[in-house]
């Protein structure tokens, strides 16, 4: 056997990288690992408190060794409801959770994922929006600006593992997305969509607008001075909570309040309060209206107590309603207002539930293509040799563009998928251009064949190339993920797959 | 043809002017078809909620597709659905439901007929396009795809450096476009995206036979001019069907679960049968007729 030249070295090389980056994840090779991946703890729950953590790999429950999704099923379906509070030991790949209460785990769970591979939304389920503005061009600067508020508004929703970046298509159309991974959460279209104009009036003159400009700051999170007051049941039988938090004006606000409020009459019929009321008004519509103590009048008040209420057909749920009321309020205070009114472009929400099956089935969709050309090439060539190697090589592509894949921390998407399939097809192409190039005994010497053969196949990768240049702009990215698999496959393919698989057919030819 | 190739020699050196009516033909017609969908239509394809503006809603539960339609025909407008099923079991896992409907007033439709909440993410998938942003989606596709095609006709022109020749390829990858454009549009598929993908994939790959046979003819000596059309016919007949069997067997694994794959790999097969056409005859009988003339 004579030596292997440096170009299939490089391709050895790149596969077993590739190998490498795809195999091993943030908790080790876990292909070999047993248990299951916590992938989410409910904040303040008692799961929380003890110490379960997102990202922990549990392995056994009480002496139960838990290997999979099924085995924690079992002991969660056997041992839950729990009457009573209880003492569960729970082992995890790094510590041991010793687990006290009458609740079960508020945890989800999943299987360790045994690749870095990182599946697009559309495989993994979440949701995308691309957010522009109604009636109004947004400049660079304002998309950094609205992007930067948007983060803000998702942040004080406790929405943190959420991606927002600017996008913009081939006619200089800008545009907001937003991309969740996982579960949609409720209302994801009027948190991102509301402007979130806030506005204080007292008559027809703003005292405050939202922001930081006339809000110092805004209290929440803390009891003393933030919170839901008292839930009443009305005649009819709906309930409403009341919701009150401290405000705290900048000077600038707080004077105009004054010079407002000092031009005030002392309301006639109640002489608590003054003549007008403090209304607040959110994206246009009144929310709410405050008297002002007739002590108010002409002062520099710089806290403010703001109110309002959910309503609801039991008390939780008018609770609820309050707090998410109160929330949404004290995100528009903080963040302030938009300059111009939003407008969902589009909003794609998908579950996950077909996601595994997914993954599954275009695997054997490639596979069944792989094993469909592969007998072409085998009923042309009729040469066991040349039909193996061409299956071997198009196998170490992919394995190479998916090594690339998870070392950039790229998401597959169906696109991305679809860019290799075309790439795999661009492959066999090539490789069966090298083949009759090499078999064409009317030029003397092999390398000759092989280079008239490299002439066709970069002729044929620069026009795929810039063929696909305009997608990566064209509709906003939507389809960035398919152009660049696709030229990271068709370039990989070029410059190493085919160069190591015409050495191969050199030695064939020699043979 | 491979056979008349080589045995009738004779009867391809008469012909070959003969045989571009078949291309001419079609293509006439495809311009002819094209235009009337246009006007009829307004655009060139017939655009599915993703480039037109619409909802499209995928339950997760066993739901007739019949007897929802008749329910809601009249309330949705243009209702489509479409079944996704288990790959092994044939089981309907799923349905999807498209309509020009705005997002909020379908989902409300769909909760009354079933009779339970849909919440997204959970038991169903919503996929909603405004219409400015389908429209302009569109635009921007159709502004892709043509620069992609400039592109490539540029890079074509750089490798050639010869009008006639050049030409010939990228007429051959013009005619592929359009004669696929024209079937899809006959046989009614709404086009999404993911079509406008495939059909800068199919730019790619109907490049390729016609650089490799412009390859053989202009920048290689041996063998007679036939033999070297015969040649190139060989292997780039084997990378067609190679392509177009792995295709065919792909499209039928995902036309189950993958309506975005399914179009994919539908609008590549019907491309590359129409590049068996416009390679093999197209382009060969320009380039024959070229070399012959210039006394290659």
């Amino acid at each position: 056997m004579k030596k292997l030249g440096f170009r299939i070295w490089l391709l050895i090389i790149l596969v077993f990288l590739s190998l490498l980056s795809i195999f091993i994840t943030s908790s080790g090779i876990a292909f070999f690992q047993k248990g299951v991946l916590i992938t989410s703890v409910t904040q303040n729950s008692s799961a929380f408190e003890n110490g379960f953590r997102q990202g922990q790999i549990i392995t056994s429950i009480d002496g139960n060794p838990i290997n999979s999704i099924e085995d924690y099923a079992n002991y969660i379906s056997e041992n839950f409801p729990i009457t009573e509070a209880k003492k569960i030991i729970i082992t995890t790949k790094h510590l041991e959770i010793v687990y006290f209460s009458d609740e079960a785990f508020d945890i989800t769970v999943s299987e360790i994922p045994k690749t870095s591979l990182k599946a697009g939304l559309d495989l993994s389920g979440g949701a995308r929006a691309l957010i522009t503005a109604k009636d109004y061009d947004l400049t660079n600067e304002d998309l950094d600006n609205l992007i930067e508020i948007t983060r803000n508004r998702l942040n004080v929703y406790g929405l943190s593992e959420v991606k927002v970046s600017p996008v913009s298509d081939l006619s200089g159309n800008n545009f907001m997305l937003i991309e969740i991974a996982g579960a949609t959460p409720k209302d994801l279209e009027e948190i991102i969509e509301s402007q979130g104009k806030f506005e204080a009036k007292i008559g027809n003159e703003t005292v405050f607008v939202g922001g930081d400009k006339d809000i110092s700051s805004v209290c929440r999170n803390d009891a003393t001075c933030a919170g839901i007051e008292i839930c009443q049941q009305d005649n009819s039988g709906n309930y409403f909570c009341n919701f009150r938090f401290t405000i705290y004006l900048s000077e600038a606000a707080a004077k105009r309040h004054a010079d407002i409020t000092s031009n005030l009459e002392v309301n006639a019929s109640n002489p608590q309060y003054l003549s007008q009321p403090l209304e607040l008004y959110l994206d246009d519509v009144l929310v709410d209206s405050l008297l002002i103590s007739e002590g108010l009048k002409g002062q520099v008040a710089t806290q403010i107590a703001i109110s309002g209420s959910g309503a609801g057909t039991t008390e939780e749920e008018a609770y609820d309603a309050a707090e998410e009321s109160m929330k949404k309020l004290q995100t528009i205070l903080i963040t302030g207002s938009l300059p111009y009114q939003l407008e969902i472009a589009k909003i794609d929400t998908i579950s996950p539930t077909l996601g595994k099956d997914f993954v599954r089935f275009i695997l054997l969709a490639g596979l069944a293509a792989l094993i469909a050309a592969s007998i072409v090439v085998f009923v042309r060539y009729r040469n066991l040799k040349s039909s193996i190697a061409v299956i071997f090589f198009s196998f170490s592509e992919i394995v190479i563009i998916l090594g690339i894949a998870s070392l950039i921390q790229w998401n597959l998407d169906l696109a991305s998928i679809a860019g290799i399939l075309a790439t795999i097809g661009t492959g066999f192409d090539d490789q069966i251009v090298i083949l009759d190039e090499s078999k064409n005994k009317n030029v003397l010497s092999i390398k000759q064949r092989l280079k008239r053969a490299f002439a066709i196949i970069m002729g044929a990768y620069f026009t795929a190339l810039v063929s696909l240049l305009p997608l990566i702009w064209a509709g906003a990215g939507l389809l960035k993920g398919f152009a660049i698999t696709t030229i990271i496959g068709i370039s990989v393919g070029v410059f190493i797959t085919r160069p190591a698989f015409s050495e191969v057919v050199k030695r064939i030819e020699k043979d | 043809m491979e056979e008349e190739n080589q045995i009738k020699k004779n009867w391809h050196d008469k012909n070959y002017k003969k045989l571009l009516i078949i291309p001419v033909i079609l293509l006439l017609f495809s311009f002819v078809y094209l235009g009337i969908f246009y006007s009829q239509n307004g655009s060139f394809i017939k655009k599915d909620i993703s480039l037109q503006g619409g909802t499209s809603i995928t339950i997760y539960n066993q739901i007739n597709p019949e007897d929802l339609e008749t329910a809601l025909g009249d309330k949705l407008e243009e209702l489509t659905t479409r079944e996704i099923s288990d790959l092994i079991t044939r089981e309907q896992k799923a349905i999807t439901i498209e309509t020009t409907t705005d997002a909020e007033t379908t989902k409300q439709i769909l909760e009354d007929y079933l009779g339970y909440e849909l919440i997204s993410g959970t038991n169903a998938d919503i996929i909603s396009t405004g219409s400015s942003f389908g429209e302009s989606f569109y635009n921007q596709l159709l502004l892709g795809i043509l620069i992609a095609f400039i592109f490539m006709a540029i890079v074509v022109f750089i490798l050639f450096r010869t009008l006639v020749p050049s030409t010939a390829v990228i007429i051959s990858a013009f005619a592929d476009i359009i004669m696929t454009l024209t079937l899809v549009n006959i046989l009614g598929i709404k086009m999404s995206g993911a079509g406008i993908i495939a059909l800068v994939m199919l730019i790619g790959y109907s490049v390729d036979t016609d650089i490799l046979l412009t390859n053989r003819i202009l920048k290689t000596q041996e063998g007679s001019l036939n033999k070297r059309i015969f040649g190139a016919f060989k292997t780039g007949i084997t990378m067609t069907l190679t392509s177009l069997f792995a295709m065919g067997i792909a499209l039928l694994v995902v036309s189950a679960f993958s309506e975005t794959l399914t179009q994919i790999f539908t609008i590549l097969v019907i491309g590359l049968v129409f590049d068996i056409l416009n390679t093999w005859i197209t382009n060969v009988s320009i380039i024959k007729w070229y070399a012959i003339k210039k006394g290659r």
